[in-house]
């Protein structure tokens, strides 16, 4: 049994509540107790680190503190969420000084013992494909999706430790154990312009666009993603007439996992997911 | 300076067996040392041997280097130690003890013929280092065709001990049981040049090298170029076999990038891609070529030409960092996007995408440093001093070649030579004390034999086989008569075909020889010693060219290309026939090496030439010595030039070996290699001086810019104007200064980049801000050429705000006067928009032109001159301090622009090839002086006025006499003797005249 503390942000609660469903249901189904963090707090993306480094560090750190309180290693499943909690965690073990102020302004002091993990991070490395292809009980046979990363999974390298920066594979390794298949394309960390959907949404949709058209290039039904950020940009800001969609890889499990209840998660999408799966119905899965 | 205690120890100890430490082991055996050469790899050659061709002559590397890896093979003073390294130094300057650890090659040196019959049983097959891995080699292999020693080699990690090899060798070279080997060598000093290595383009991830297959790096499309490359030298891309018809450099891949610790410029990047591009385009005349910069630096002789050629050509040159290399699904192809001048993003795709990697300190070389004593810079390479080129933190341990810093093949000659004058000149005392001397075997007397020809056909790899017949042609000639042997050799100039063909001599019992290869220039000599072997008179010799005026013209016909070659070899063998041998005569040498120009390379190759040894007389035109040294007071790395100046002076004129002349004049020269006499004027004053050799550091001036006001308003200067502002400390009023770029440089007239400027403007910059941090400092430029670790002075000029804005040649700045103050405009290329710029002083970084007076001693000198008028040396690649005539070297600004430090490192190079020369203390004749006829003189004199080096004269009976020494060959009085009196050793008129009947046998 795996204990994990769980991190589900603002997202998760809102436009990515799909994304919070499906990843407390495909935890529970691989045994992982999800214990989430009481009276959590905004993360600070991505407002705080615009504007004041020690609060951008401070909040995320004050997340870690409740973690540390249950002696639990943090997963968060939105990469905003989770780049921020691992900055805060990086400059806690790496910069003395920063360290110091972060302990002052969120009143603790960090004892070293709490990791942040993505919750990709969490599944593919502690889990490990196999075990999780062995749960699979309707194989995705057939479906080709472009794994898509976008830049907070891996980036900095140097703070995120996690998979190669310019070239990631865990997320097509691990929808390939689903049964799926991952196809080779170039988009999978180009910008989705999520940071722009409010401001100039034009720049969002140029780059979206380029993105589905990189994905169906390589060959894809659907974009897979690990970003509530990227998956609304992603759907939302799409360019008129586009009709790919794109799912949390947990939905994915979820279907694999044959889950109760996933294709009421479907219903949240500004796409219609139901054409891109079509092709399991073919397949008998 | 360095000394000794003692007699120091006459020999030297040379780490890295490529063209830098293969030149200071020539250099310095050549002035009378021993040297061991130390390699870690099999054979010597290092990167160079790896190179297709080279820029900016596109000349064969293998072709020119081979010579000097045969030369350096066969010298009596050299002594190669390959598979090798240096575990322990102990003693002191002039007396080092070396521990040597050989590992164990398990191939017997001394036995292996290098017939290659074990490699073919060998069954483990491995990457080959050699081609970068792109094709496999045998677990017993040798480096490469033209390797030095030529012998096999066991991989020991990769060999799994099957012993095939040991039961074919019929030589029984194969010792499965050798083991390492330590010992130790006593030297005087010890020159460190281990070469580079190039960075690992994995660290950026980004380009997907090592994921994408089209993506390679430059040595590996050098290798895919070569001939003697994985597939010879037929440009595929290697994924797939099919031809790259799009192909993208990538440039600065581990260069010039602060996050990978390389701040530096790897300084031979931009024109080792531009040879890549036009070399491509030759392989593939429909091509498309496009080389992604940030700045285009073709800072070195000839380079901007070369570059200019290459846009002529169609390469494309796309100003933009490239973020990106993607693989387009399913196709191959692969895509890189970027940003246009416009600002506009796009996207193309490429078959190929070759990344321009960046060169980083040789593996070991940490390791090196600690046994030898020596500190490392920041960047990781030796560490040595500005004005010290070569001084590590050791005394009399000297570092060489791009383990100083990243550098071209002409510059890390010339370092390699001035630290073997470093070397030399701590060593004077010993010179000679264990050199050996080459001694031949008697020579055979032949004149009453009857012709009993032999002939050697050369494939040069593919470069003669992939379009003659070879075979063919050995076969044809086997039927000539006088012919008793003929062959064909994969490699002629191999060092087991030059051994073989004077065993051939030998044993056949051969009189004449003929070799039908590439070029007698580089490679008739090596030829000639094999005959001196085997006891013949090397004048019993005769070449053919089958590889330019065959394989290379005629490359789409190969069956007349082949009828050809035949042809030319019958005439040779006709010739051959008619040989006989030529005895040589010898000549003292003047033991005086002429230095003229008093500057800084003048005063140092006058100092370095008299510290080993030999006496100098140091002519300068000025009343006072120094040069353009008089106006430097600061250099970008902190070093102070005055200082360099007034240690230099005192030295100089207090050398015992010195003699100074000042207000000096060169009115003639006379005389040839080793005995020239050159006559001065001093005031009234004539003096007439003696001398073996000469080395000709004329210098060259900064222009006078003929635009931007200058010399109309007063606020407008030069950069060495400037800087002597600065040196005065006239600029703290100074709010706004504007520097402009490339005055007078890379344009029509002057198409040439004057090398220094961009460093100079660098400099002066910093200084400024340093005394006036309020100052606003402009430069305008075109390409920033901060090239080798200069890159960081340009980076620290960013950071303290200096700003630089670059303009295209078409959209030149604008300086307008207004009243006391300037103004000037130009376009932002960032913006697209006019700047006007309110300034107090514009500083014009303007043109460095060789000075008035080079082209008339070129004249006196007999020496030629580039298109540019600077000197030009014998050969732009490994000749750099030569001129073609033996004797005459040159150094400093008169050869091209370049910074004091490259001066003085060239300087001391020009100094130990002079010495190299007067430490033999005579000169042999040439072959091919020209005899008379005495009774057939008709006195007429004509040859007296045709003969351009004085050889001739009419004695007190009107006959007309030759002085063998000074006669070069040239032939011009043979052909112009009316009577047929004046003949030529080996172009006899009967010898000619049967050439061509035979020629029109066919």
């Amino acid at each position: 049994m795996v204990r994990l503390a769980y991190y589900p942000g603002c997202s998760l609660e809102a436009t990515g509540k799909e994304y919070d469903t499906s990843a407390r249901a495909v935890c529970q189904a691989l045994g992982i107790e999800l214990v989430e963090l009481e009276d959590w707090n905004c993360c600070g993306a991505t407002s705080a680190h615009s504007v004041n480094n020690l609060l951008a560090l401070a909040l995320p750190a004050r997340n870690l503190a409740l973690a540390q309180k249950l002696g639990l290693d943090v997963v968060a499943p939105c990469s905003a969420c989770y780049n921020r909690l691992r900055q805060a965690e990086h400059a806690l073990r790496y910069d003395r000084e920063t360290r110091a102020a972060i302990e002052e302004a969120a009143g603790f002091n960090f004892l070293g013992g709490v990791t942040v993990l993505s919750l990709l991070e969490a599944l593919v490395k502690r889990i490990r494909p196999g075990t999780i292809a062995d749960r699979v009980v309707h194989p995705l046979q057939g479906l080709r999706v472009a794994c898509y990363y976008g830049c907070l999974l891996v980036r900095p390298p140097e703070v995120t430790r996690f998979d190669r920066p310019e070239n990631p594979v865990h997320l097509d390794e691990l929808v390939a154990a689903l049964g799926a298949e991952p196809v080779a394309w170039r988009g999978k960390t180009d910008c989705c312009g999520a940071s722009h959907a409010i401001t100039s949404p034009e720049v969002a949709t140029a780059l979206v666009g380029r993105l589905l058209a990189l994905a169906r290039e390589g060959g894809a039904d659907a974009l897979v993603t690990a970003c509530p950020l990227c998956q609304t940009s992603l759907e939302m800001r799409r360019p008129a007439g586009e009709t790919m969609p794109t799912f949390y890889f947990t939905e994915l499990m979820g279907l694999a996992f044959g889950l109760p209840g996933t294709r009421a998660w479907f219903a949240k999408h500004l796409v219609d997911v139901r054409p891109a799966l079509r092709v399991l119905a073919q397949t008998g899965s | 300076m360095e000394q000794t205690e003692g007699r120091p120890v006459g020999a030297v100890l040379v780490v890295g067996g490529g063209v830098s430490g293969i030149q200071a082991a020539l250099d310095l055996a050549d002035a009378g040392f021993r040297v061991y050469l130390v390699e870690r790899q099999p054979a010597i050659g290092g990167r160079m041997a790896q190179l297709d061709k080279t820029f900016p002559t596109n000349d064969c590397s293998m072709c020119t280097l081979a010579p000097r890896l045969v030369e350096c093979g066969r010298h009596p003073n050299i002594t190669i130690l390959t598979c090798a390294e240096v575990k322990e130094v102990t003693g002191v300057a002039g007396d080092f003890t070396v521990k040597v650890r050989q590992y164990a090659r398990l191939v017997d040196p001394d036995k292996c013929r290098g017939c290659g019959e074990c490699e073919s049983v060998c069954p483990v097959e491995v990457r080959d280092e050699f081609n970068q891995g792109l094709n496999m080699r045998k677990a017993i292999f040798r480096p490469y065709p033209q390797a030095v020693p030529n012998i096999y080699a066991i991989d020991i990690n990769r060999c799994v001990e099957c012993v095939e090899c040991a039961e074919t060798c019929t030589a029984g070279a194969i010792d499965p049981f050798m083991g390492d080997r330590e010992f130790r060598l006593r030297v005087g000093a010890l020159i460190l040049s281990p070469g580079y290595e190039l960075f690992d383009p994995t660290g950026r991830p980004e380009f997907g090298y090592g994921v994408l297959p089209n993506v390679v790096t430059s040595l590996e499309f050098e290798r895919l170029l070569s001939a003697s490359g994985p597939y010879q030298g037929h440009l595929v891309r290697p994924s797939d076999g099919s031809v790259p018809r799009r192909i993208a450099f990538v440039q600065c891949v581990g260069s010039r990038d602060v996050a990978r610790g390389a701040v530096y410029c790897s300084s031979v990047c931009c024109m080792h891609a531009t040879k890549q591009a036009l070399l491509a385009m030759e392989h593939i005349p429909d091509a498309d070529v496009a080389i992604f910069y940030i700045d285009l630096r073709a800072f070195g002789k000839d380079f901007e030409r070369y570059y200019a050629k290459a846009r002529e050509s169609g390469v494309r040159y796309i100003r933009c960092m490239v973020s990106q290399v993607a693989t387009v699904p399913g196709s191959g192809e692969l895509a890189i996007r970027y940003r246009t001048p416009e600002g506009a993003f796009r996207e193309e795709r490429f078959d190929m995408v070759v990344l321009s990697v960046g060169l980083r300190p040789p593996q070991g070389l940490a390791e090196l440093a600690r046994v030898a004593g020596i500190e490392l810079n920041e960047f990781g390479f030796c560490k040595t001093w500005e004005f010290y080129p070569n001084l590590t933190s050791r005394p009399g341990v000297y570092a060489a070649g791009v383990a100083v810093e990243p550098k071209d093949i002409p510059e890390t000659v010339v370092d390699a030579s001035s630290a073997a004058a470093n070397a030399s000149r701590l060593l004077q005392a010993a010179r000679g004390s264990l050199a050996a001397t080459k001694s031949y075997p008697p020579e055979r007397e032949v004149a009453h034999e009857a012709p009993r020809i032999g002939v050697f056909v050369c494939h040069c790899g593919v470069n003669i086989g992939g379009v003659v017949d070879v075979p063919e042609v050995a076969r044809y000639a086997a039927d000539l008569p006088g012919v008793v042997h003929s062959q064909d050799l994969l490699f002629a100039c191999a060092q087991d075909s030059i051994s073989a063909i004077s065993e051939t001599i030998r044993e056949h019992n051969l009189n004449r020889v003929v070799v039908a290869s590439c070029t007698p220039r580089t490679h008739a000599p090596l030829f000639q010693a094999s005959l001196r072997e085997a006891g013949l008179n090397p004048y019993l010799y005769e070449h053919v060219n089958i590889r330019e005026q065959c394989s290379w013209v005629h490359r789409d016909d190969p069956a007349r290309a082949t009828a050809k070659a035949k042809d030319l070899v019958r005439m040779a063998v006709t010739k051959a026939r008619l040989l006989s041998p030529v005895i040589t005569t010898f000549l003292d040498i003047e033991p005086l090496v002429l230095v003229v120009g008093g500057g800084a390379a003048g005063m140092t190759a006058a100092l370095s030439v008299a510290d080993q040894g030999f006496p100098v007389c140091l002519v300068e035109k000025e009343p006072v010595l120094g040069g353009n040294l008089r106006h430097l007071f600061y250099t970008l790395e902190g070093s102070d030039p005055q200082a360099l100046l007034y240690d230099l002076t005192v030295r100089v004129e207090h050398h015992p070996l010195i003699r100074v002349l000042t207000g000096a004049e060169i009115v003639d020269v006379t005389g040839y290699t080793g005995n020239y006499v050159t006559r001065l004027r001093q005031g009234d004053l004539e003096r007439e001086i003696k001398h073996g050799a000469v080395i000709l550091a004329t210098g060259a001036v900064e222009s006078r810019p003929r635009e931007y006001l200058y010399g109309e308003h007063p606020r407008v200067v030069t950069q060495t104007e400037f800087e002597r502002m600065l040196a005065s400390g006239r600029v703290g009023g100074l709010k706004n200064v504007v520097m402009i770029q490339c005055v007078g440089s890379r344009q029509e007239d002057r198409p040439y980049c004057s090398r220094v400027c961009c460093g100079h403007a660098v400099k002066n910059a910093l200084k400024l801000k340093e005394l006036n941090p309020g100052a606003n400092v402009f430069i305008l430029y075109r390409d920033v050429r901060t090239y080798g670790f200069k890159e960081r002075y340009y980076l620290q000029a960013r950071e303290k705000g200096v700003l630089f804005i670059r303009y295209e040649p078409e959209a030149k700045p604008a300086v307008e006067a207004k009243g006391e103050r300037l103004r000037v405009r130009v376009v932002e290329p960032v913006l697209n928009t006019p700047l006007d710029i309110d300034v107090d002083l514009v500083v014009l970084s303007a043109a460095i032109e060789p000075r008035p007076e080079t082209a008339r001693l070129a004249q006196l000198f007999k020496v030629p001159l580039t298109p540019d008028g600077f000197f030009a040396e014998a050969h732009m690649k490994l000749r750099p301090v030569d001129f073609a005539t033996e004797g005459m070297y040159l150094a400093g600004l008169g050869h091209a622009p370049k910074t004091l430090g490259e001066a003085l490192a060239q300087a001391q190079a020009a100094a130990v090839r002079a010495v190299g020369l007067l430490a033999k203390g005579r000169l042999e004749s040439l072959g091919i002086t020209v005899q008379v006829n005495e009774g057939r003189c008709s006195g007429c004199g004509i040859c007296v006025e045709v003969c351009p080096y004085g050889a001739r004269y009419l004695d007190e009976n009107r006959v007309a006499r030759v002085i063998a020494a000074v006669c070069r060959g040239c032939g011009a009085c043979a052909a112009t003797c009316p009577t047929g009196a004046t003949q030529q050793l080996g172009f006899e008129d009967r010898q000619i005249m049967r050439m061509i009947e035979s020629a029109l046998l066919a």
